[in-house]
């Protein structure tokens, strides 16, 4: 593909979409080409920060761009995702990529189909760090895999400032629906193997406020028998030092490998207030930059369309053994 | 032994172990009797109270026999490896109106007593969700704890620290238990040395323990704990805040003043958990008082851990209680 590839933003509701956006314009033959978003507020707030065109409606801004990044609320993913595979353009997809299997099997055969790159936003196979541990592990180093254990929790003044993430007809639900999917998607890549057993337990809620559930324990078996665990609780209190994290304990037979992400932070101490400072990698810019690669070179993305499904699958198997109160099958 | 002598109102009269060899050479090294046989250390009127440090399996029978003997009895957790040894223990404490003290010495340790105290003075808010962690090398050390049938393995001996954590400041049982236990490393031994258990309380909050016997040789002994409640959240690691760290060719150790051994003279006062704890249980000896950890406090911990290993062998959610 010669020139510039043209990118357009379709939903911006997701706060991601800013850093994506961010990691965009800082690549070399990117063009962000503007940004549809249906609620009128953000989408003045997001061109006025950025310095990106609005869009009056998906088809307009589709007519204009060779590839998309939906960043919507979850439960118009599906919608987008149609949308944009049938005019032909390739997709960066938010997580998670649908809020049903219905939505998310058919996702997998109308982009097969249209034959368009399509590459979810599971950030964690673009971070260095736990890169690193795929490599490790690929290396031998702690011998045969045999168990993981994962937190991605997040800071519980989050999800409140964006009001879609804990209204279920927006969001499709909870904790569950937002952070199992990282810690999932890294253990059928670690392991090699897919998730064939799922127990969620969900407890009372931090924040009784808000009418999603906003804490979770999920077990884990994979098909190759390998153990984990998920806690995704939005449970950090509010003054924690960071937005929260993503770490991973992997039991091998002759090690033990300890991630912990985001821990790369030079904390600040002022008169009146604590804050943290990032200084690790900018996994969301390596993402943007591999979904551009893969456009440019026809490569193949790291985390592709059925991987997006099965992290439906395996959240979706997560709500119904909570429900059922036995261990769940992804279907 | 060494937080014994520590106790100003009490004198280690002797001990008896089933290691003739080995229990001569503690006699000596403390300056004690060492008897020829239990029954001779039980006929021994000088002595009020018997510690039991023996393997999980034979806790029963030391410990009833020592209540029957009219002893109190502190016995090493956990305290059996089933309800019915633990009943037997229980009603046997009660027959003969002894005190039964199981030692779960976390309730001890500085850094959880602190936790329960920011939790009782509600600095959390209600409990939502726990996460504890547990791990170091498996103890081959001593064949017996490598012997499911003799300790438990991982989940009744290691897990049950946390859980009895989860018990004490959740105010009880869980309604329901669920776990992963399996044999992840020790295949040529017949044990479990990897446990991920969840816990679900009547209050609805919910706890995750982990408890890992499968870690390198060289990992230091480490455990980590987070409560996250309605109005905070609490995080402790035994890593991080150490003070003191030795690291050598295999190994690296750790030191704390909060958890070493008191050396009169040195420290200002006694710290040591274990001190702490058999103080305690002297104290209610004397003084006729409920153990913190007394037989039917620490029967609750058991009974989930056994639970777990149910769950995890059945595949599904165990549920207790009415």
């Amino acid at each position: 593909m010669a020139g510039s590839i043209k990118l357009g933003f379709l939903g911006v509701a997701h706060f991601h979409a800013d850093s994506y956006v961010q990691a965009a314009k800082k690549l070399p033959n990117v063009e962000v080409a503007g940004v549809y978003e249906r609620s009128h507020d953000l989408s003045s707030q997001f061109s006025g920060k950025f310095g990106v065109k609005q869009y009056v409606s998906p088809e307009a801004l589709l007519r204009d761009v060779d590839a998309v990044v939906i960043a919507s609320e979850n439960v118009l993913h599906h919608e987008y995702v149609l949308q944009v595979a049938e005019a032909g353009k390739h997709i960066l997809c938010e997580k998670p990529m649908a809020v049903s299997l219905e939505q998310a099997d058919e996702i997998v055969r109308v982009v097969e189909k249209a034959g368009v790159k399509f590459q979810m936003c599971y950030v964690m196979r673009y971070h260095t760090v736990s890169v690193l541990v795929k490599e490790l592990l690929k290396e031998g180093r702690i011998g045969r895999l045999l168990a993981m254990a994962g937190t991605n929790k997040l800071n519980r003044a989050l999800p409140l400032l964006r009001a879609w993430f804990t209204d279920r007809r927006q969001s499709g639900g909870g904790a569950v629906m937002d952070h199992t999917v990282h810690l999932s998607d890294l253990m059928r890549w670690y392991s090699g193997a897919e998730v064939v057993e799922v127990y969620t337990m969900i407890g009372r809620n931090v924040n009784p406020g808000i009418d999603v559930e906003d804490n979770f324990l999920t077990t884990v078996r994979m098909g190759n028998d390998v153990l984990g665990s998920i806690d995704g609780s939005w449970t950090y209190a509010a003054g924690h030092y960071t937005w929260g994290d993503v770490t991973m304990e992997l039991v091998g037979s002759d090690g033990v490998l300890y991630m912990d992400a985001f821990r790369q932070n030079v904390y600040y101490t002022g008169e009146d207030k604590l804050s943290w400072h990032y200084y690790g990698c900018d996994p969301d810019l390596l993402m943007v930059e591999d979904f551009i690669r893969c456009i440019r070179d026809d490569g193949k993305p790291r985390a592709g369309v059925y991987d997006g499904r099965q992290g439906v699958a395996v959240t979706l198997a997560g709500y119904e053994s909570s429900r059922l109160g036995r261990p769940v099958k992804p279907g | 032994m060494a937080a014994w002598r520590m106790l100003e109102d009490c004198r280690v009269v002797g001990l008896w172990g089933r290691d003739k060899s080995r229990a001569l050479d503690v006699a000596a090294r403390y300056g004690v009797k060492a008897y020829e046989s239990y029954s001779d250390l039980l006929g021994d009127r000088d002595v009020e109270v018997v510690d039991i440090c023996t393997p999980t399996y034979t806790h029963r029978k030391l410990a009833v026999e020592a209540m029957e003997a009219g002893k109190h009895v502190l016995v090493e957790k956990p305290m059996a490896l089933s309800l019915m040894e633990a009943d037997e223990m229980i009603s046997a404490s009660r027959r003969a109106g002894v005190k039964l003290m199981v030692a779960h010495v976390l309730r001890f340790f500085p850094e959880y007593m602190k936790a329960k105290d920011l939790l009782d003075r509600g600095e959390v808010g209600e409990i939502a969700v726990i996460r504890a962690w547990r791990g170091g090398p498996a103890p081959e050390w001593s064949p017996w704890f490598m012997d499911l049938g003799k300790s438990g393995g991982v989940t009744v001996d290691l897990a049950i620290h946390d859980v009895d954590f989860a018990v004490w400041v959740n105010g009880g049982m869980p309604s329901e238990v669920y776990a992963k236990v399996a044999n992840l490393k020790h295949r040529s031994h017949d044990i479990h040395d990897y446990a991920l258990i969840m816990l679900k309380f009547p209050t609805g909050s919910i706890a995750f323990i982990e408890a890992n016997w499968a870690l390198p040789n060289t990992y230091p002994f480490t455990m980590r704990l987070e409560v996250d409640g309605t109005k905070g959240m609490i995080h402790l690691d035994n890593q991080s805040p150490t003070p003191l760290k030795l690291w050598t060719g295999s190994s690296v150790e750790g030191f704390s003043p909060e958890t070493l051994p008191w050396k009169p003279g040195v420290h200002p006062f006694p710290i040591d958990p274990f001190y702490r704890e058999i103080r305690h249980f002297i104290e209610c000896v004397k003084e006729d008082r409920k153990p913190i950890t007394d037989g039917t406090e620490a029967r609750k911990s058991l009974e989930v851990c056994l639970a777990a290993v149910r769950s995890s062998s059945e595949g599904r959610p165990v549920h207790l209680g009415g």
